[in-house]
């Protein structure tokens, strides 16, 4: 274990940052975003959480997949992988578990998805731990913790003043190798979070088919406007949609692109097909296909339960569903 | 599909057309040879399974595979029915456009748990094109199955699909061929009425008999209930092959779940008792 | 080589492709930079196809049609007469110089002026230069480094005190009220729900649809009661707008809804859009005092009002069948130099400037739709942006589509906004969206003397032209 000041943490992030990209969290408009910087000049420390999940970083809103060249009958299809290296810091702990969670189904489920899976490789994590919960929180209750180094290749806990920086893999060891900002064992360790809270019981998948058809979804679902904000924000949420979009071109060559960007279940056009017919058309049907695949079928067919116990999609519902209290709902015993 | 950790599951192979046939009314069937070795990742496919087939510069969407393997000669069948944007620009390509097709996917028709039973074939509109595959297949290995009965049906002459196979389903040993339409036109002198009627007059025995449907969802639904109700069939004797609205095929994108099944890679065959025990509808 | 302009010119085929052909004819030279469009009419000329054409790298659009009075449709070329205005003004707002694209007439027999007009144009263009309009690099971000233009009202001191807590008195006398007047209509069975507001368990205020007379007392009216209710009554109350999946009811649904002075306005416009009958709902007003800014979410802002409510002056609800709470003891003055400072200030930039203050908002919009969800004016089956088919805009979560969005559906709610700034409040990235719609609504104030919602009756652009209305 490592102890470095603010100071040493950051003229090592300015030094990395000038070999790979750097991504750190930034404010933009009042939001704090994860973003490539050229220094640590703007870089926030003592954030609470930021707006959007890190995520967009390895599985971006819009990503090209490859490209597609027609010259005259020949076409020519070329794969667009993601190439780049970059370290990205700050990250929480409820955003690496959601990477993990994403990894069960993109990487270690057959076929591995490449695009995603460049990108894991590439990228080398440095966690910054939660110094408390915020009001909205649960991480705790999904069996993460505000501390918790799982997924990260470096972990930096603040303690009296500075950090303490755990070295946890090998591409972690790799980076801070350089520079020589870190040396050895010391003694300092972190301190273990006292920012626990209460813990809200999960129902386990086993529950969750004996309320499939409760009135309770379509109460919910009255209120909720079907926007995406809850499934964009999510550290865990996947979908995407796929579509080839023509580019502009000169000179009559024939280009376009696939590309894939992020969609959510709770839009209507999600299962609608080209003849009309939309099997999940009403919003409780969407709804509740939402909290179904995270606690039920995304465990029964890749493990871990979809939730990281975030709380943004608390936070920035517009009309308050809350998933702490369908939680709740589904945990009730019945009478 | 070959080695998979190093093939891209999102890129596709790509088809040349070798035929581009009218076989109904905005359906037309595709014949595809396949390029640059992308034909060895569809020597075994099964009957059932599906592809996704791309319009270059539009996008892709799946497809039943309409026809069984024949050794070697790289060639797959599509029959599309011209709805969307994607199969507007299929029906505008010719004999020699390229496509892409990515596949083969889905499970397929377990065929080997069909071998010495009765078979019956309840196809509807574009429904049928999955399930000539299986026709193919029975066709070829007839020793292997019992009696064979095969129940067409459209909503009008114009939609029935491959008209010009009829004869040679007929003359398969021991197989007969049921046609139905809702609405007959003035050409038609075979049976009139709703899938559902004519399945109740043929009145298949359950006696060591499979059903394999595909059609709209509504067909599906009501012909289970003349299966089950009317004629005696068990769930598990009746087998379907469902569709959804799918982006990548592989089981990632997340959207074609019917419960806790996904359909693209636990189906899209289903038996009925499956579908049954699914806590959604895909209706 | 030299600026050649890229013109596309949308002509109507009855007057100005004629007149473009009688000028080809007379042998009058018209310049290789316009590529012609033949329409119907120039009413057909709907703004995302002006859009698209710009989007796609246009540097400039003509459009031509029938003189006032001589359209073949007798009527079309109104429809292209009010509505190019509106769209320039919003391209100006936006940041493309309005000259770019232009409105004229043409009959059938008059060559020269076609050529005038055509050979002017392509001059225009040519001294503005090459579009700078469509970014095209999905890893270029844009930030707003100037200072900041804040579509969000700072409270007076003497707002704080009133605004501090989200239940007063009167509020409470109110809330009880409204769950007499909610109790009443369930009893009476006058309503099969009544949608308005209740308090969460996190203490945050949201939509309430009460079944039951046993429900009533969780009804709530308070200082954060924000969200426009009106947005779920053409769902509640219509049919046809879900796929068609019902049929015209036996029955007709009825609902009982609590709205605001904002939100009251909206039911007007809906009732103008005969998304349901007038019958069918039972409106219950409320007497508000203005909404804090922070509500609906677990916001620190509190106790500054929303900057909406600084700036009505509609206190009382302009359609209701009740009303509760006293609009005289609501009444506040806010100074004007308090309220909206953004849209003049934006107006004050060169275009340059709005287009990148734009460009850094939207950078920021992850296309969530939750504006678009939370309007009770947006509710087509398919949104024209949201197609399978990629028609209008691309599907990628990019500036150039989301730009194309956003001003789109700015151009839509024209002569339809309210202003209740919903939008707003649930956008995810806090993107300034009043700033535009407010200045649509401006542009409709101006031009037809029209604010949205004050009585049932269609907006501008679905009215002609009548005799006394001047061209705008």
């Amino acid at each position: 274990m490592n102890y470095l000041t603010r100071q040493e943490v950051a003229t090592w992030l300015d030094k990395l940052a000038q070999e790979q990209t750097l991504i750190a969290p930034i404010d933009v408009a009042g939001n704090i975003l994860y973003r490539p910087v050229q220094d640590t000049r703007n870089v926030q420390w003592d954030f609470i959480r930021s707006f959007m999940s890190v995520k967009e970083v390895f599985f971006p809103p819009t990503e090209r997949l490859m490209l597609i060249e027609k010259l005259g009958l020949e076409v020519k299809i070329t794969e667009t992988l993601p190439e780049e290296k970059s370290i990205i810091f700050g990250v929480r702990p409820c955003d690496a578990r959601g990477l993990l969670t994403m990894d069960s189904l993109f990487i270690d489920t057959e076929p591995v998805d490449p695009y995603y899976a460049r990108r894991r490789e590439n990228t080398t994590i440095i966690g910054l731990a939660c110094q408390s919960l915020g009001p909205s929180c649960f991480c705790t209750s999904v069996g993460g913790a505000p501390d918790d180094p799982t997924g990260m290749d470096i972990m930096l806990t603040a303690s009296g003043g500075g950090y303490a920086a755990e070295i946890i893999t090998e591409k972690g060891a790799q980076i801070s190798q350089r520079f020589q900002v870190f040396d050895g064992l010391s003694e300092i360790r972190p301190h273990p979070s006292s920012a626990r809270k209460q813990e809200l019981k999960i129902p386990p998948k086993e529950v969750w088919p004996a309320k499939f058809n409760d009135d309770y979804w379509a109460e919910l679902a009255e209120r909720c406007l079907s926007c995406r904000i809850c499934a964009y924000l999510c550290p865990s949420c996947r979908c995407f949609d796929v579509r080839d979009e023509v580019l502009p071109g000169d000179n009559g060559q024939n280009e376009s692109e696939r590309v894939r960007c992020w969609d959510s279940c709770n839009g209507i056009p999600y299962r609608r097909v080209a003849g009309g017919h939309n099997p999940r058309f009403m919003k409780n049907q969407r709804l509740r296909n939402r909290f179904f695949c995270k606690f039920y079928y995304f465990p029964l067919h890749y493990g871990p339960v979809s939730c990281t116990g975030c709380g943004r999609c608390i936070d920035a519902c517009p009309v308050n569903v809350d998933i702490t209290e369908v939680l709740e709902y589904v945990g009730r015993r019945q009478p | 599909m070959t080695d998979k950790t190093d093939t891209n599951p999102m890129l596709p192979y790509l088809g040349k057309l070798v035929e581009v046939k009218d076989i109904a009314t905005e359906i037309k069937l595709f014949r595809v040879e396949m390029q640059n070795g992308g034909g060895e990742a569809f020597h075994h496919y099964k009957p059932g399974q599906f592809a996704f087939v791309s319009a270059l510069g539009v996008g892709e969407a799946p497809f039943g595979i309409a026809n069984i393997p024949k050794n070697g000669d790289n060639m797959l069948d599509f029959a599309i029915n011209r709805l969307g944007s994607v199969t507007t620009e299929l029906h505008g390509l010719g004999v020699g456009d390229m496509v892409g097709v990515r596949g083969p996917m889905g499970n397929g028709f377990p065929m080997e748990k069909f071998t010495g039973k009765n078979l019956v074939i309840i196809g509807g509109g574009i429904g049928g094109a999955p399930l000539r595959p299986v026709i193919q297949s029975v066709m070829a290995n007839r020793g292997d199955y019992g009696h064979f009965q095969i129940l067409w049906a459209a909503r009008n002459p114009s939609l029935l699909v491959f008209t010009d196979e009829y004869d040679e389903w007929r003359s398969t040993p021991d197989t007969e061929l049921h046609l139905t339409v809702d609405q007959a036109d003035s050409t038609w002198n075979h049976g009139v009425g709703l899938i559902t009627q004519l399945l109740e007059r043929v009145a298949p025995s359950p006696e060591n008999t499979i059903t394999i449907t595909c059609g709209p969802p509504i067909m599906i639904h009501f012909v289970n209930r003349v299966l089950v109700d009317k004629l005696g069939f068990m769930p598990e004797q009746n087998y379907v092959t469902l569709e959804a609205r799918m982006h990548c095929g592989i089981g990632k994108c997340g959207r074609c779940n019917l419960g806790t099944k996904l359909i693209c890679v636990d189906g899209p065959v289903f038996s009925m008792a499956e579908v049954g025990a699914l806590l959604e509808s895909f209706l | 080589m030299p600026f050649e302009p890229k013109i596309i010119a949308y002509l109507c085929t009855w007057c100005s492709y004629t007149g473009a052909d009688t000028a080809g004819i007379a042998r009058l030279k018209s310049p290789a930079n316009i590529r012609d469009i033949r329409v119907p009419c120039s009413g057909r000329v709907s703004p995302e196809i002006i859009m698209r054409t710009l989007d796609q790298g246009a540097d400039g659009v003509l459009v031509l049609g029938c003189h006032i009075g001589e359209c073949h449709y007798d009527t079309g070329n109104h429809r292209a007469a009010k509505r190019l205005p509106v769209l320039k003004a919003l391209l100006a707002y936006a940041g493309l110089d309005a000259e770019r694209v232009r409105l004229d007439w043409v009959s059938a027999s008059e060559g020269e002026r076609y050529s005038r007009i055509v050979n002017e144009f392509t001059e225009t263009i040519r001294a503005l230069g090459p579009i700078q309009w469509k970014v095209g690099d999905r890893n270029k971000h844009f930030v707003w480094e100037k200072e900041p233009i804040s579509h969000r009202y700072t409270a007076f001191s003497d707002e704080q005190p009133k605004h501090a807590v989200y239940l007063t008195p009167v509020h409470e006398q109110q809330t009880q009220a409204l769950r007499e007047k909610a109790r009443e209509l369930l009893e009476s069975k006058q309503v099969d729900n009544v949608i308005g507001y209740e308090v969460g368990p996190r203490g945050r205020t949201r939509p309430a649809f009460i079944h039951n007379v046993e429900d009533v007392e969780r009804l709530a009216w308070n200082q954060d009661c924000t969200h426009n209710l009106a947005a779920y009554l053409s769902k509640k109350l219509g049919w046809g707008t879900d796929g068609g999946k019902k049929k015209q009811p036996d029955r007709l649904p009825k609902a009982a809804v609590v709205v605001k002075p904002c939100d009251s306005r909206s039911i007007n416009v809906l009732l103008a859009e005969n998304r349901f009958l007038r019958e069918q709902v039972y409106i219950i007003g409320m007497a508000c005092d203005g909404i804090r800014q922070g509500a609906g979410f677990n916001d620190e802002r509190i106790g500054a009002i929303q900057t909406r409510c600084a700036a009505c002056n509609v206190r009382t609800p302009v359609v209701y069948d009740t009303l509760i709470g006293d609009t005289e003891k609501t009444y506040r003055e806010i100074p004007p130099e308090h309220i909206y400072p953004g849209i003049e200030r934006l107006e004050a930039l060169t275009p340059a400037e709005r287009m990148n203050f734009w460009l850094s908002q939207f950078d920021r919009c992850i296309r969530c739709y939750a504006c678009r969800q939370v309007c009770p004016m947006c509710d087509c089956p398919i949104c024209l942006y949201e197609r399978d088919d990629s028609l209008w805009v691309g599907m990628g979560i990019d500036v150039d589509e989301k730009r194309a969005y956003h001003l789109g559906r700015a151009y839509h709610l024209a002569g339809r906004c309210v202003g209740c700034n919903e939008c707003e409040r649930v956008c995810p990235m806090d993107i300034p969206l009043s700033l535009i719609h407010r200045k649509m609504a401006q542009e409709m104030e101006k031009l037809f003397d029209f604010r949205a919602g004050m009585a049932a009756v269609p907006p501008p652009f679905v009215t002609i032209l009548s005799g006394e209305e001047n061209l705008p």
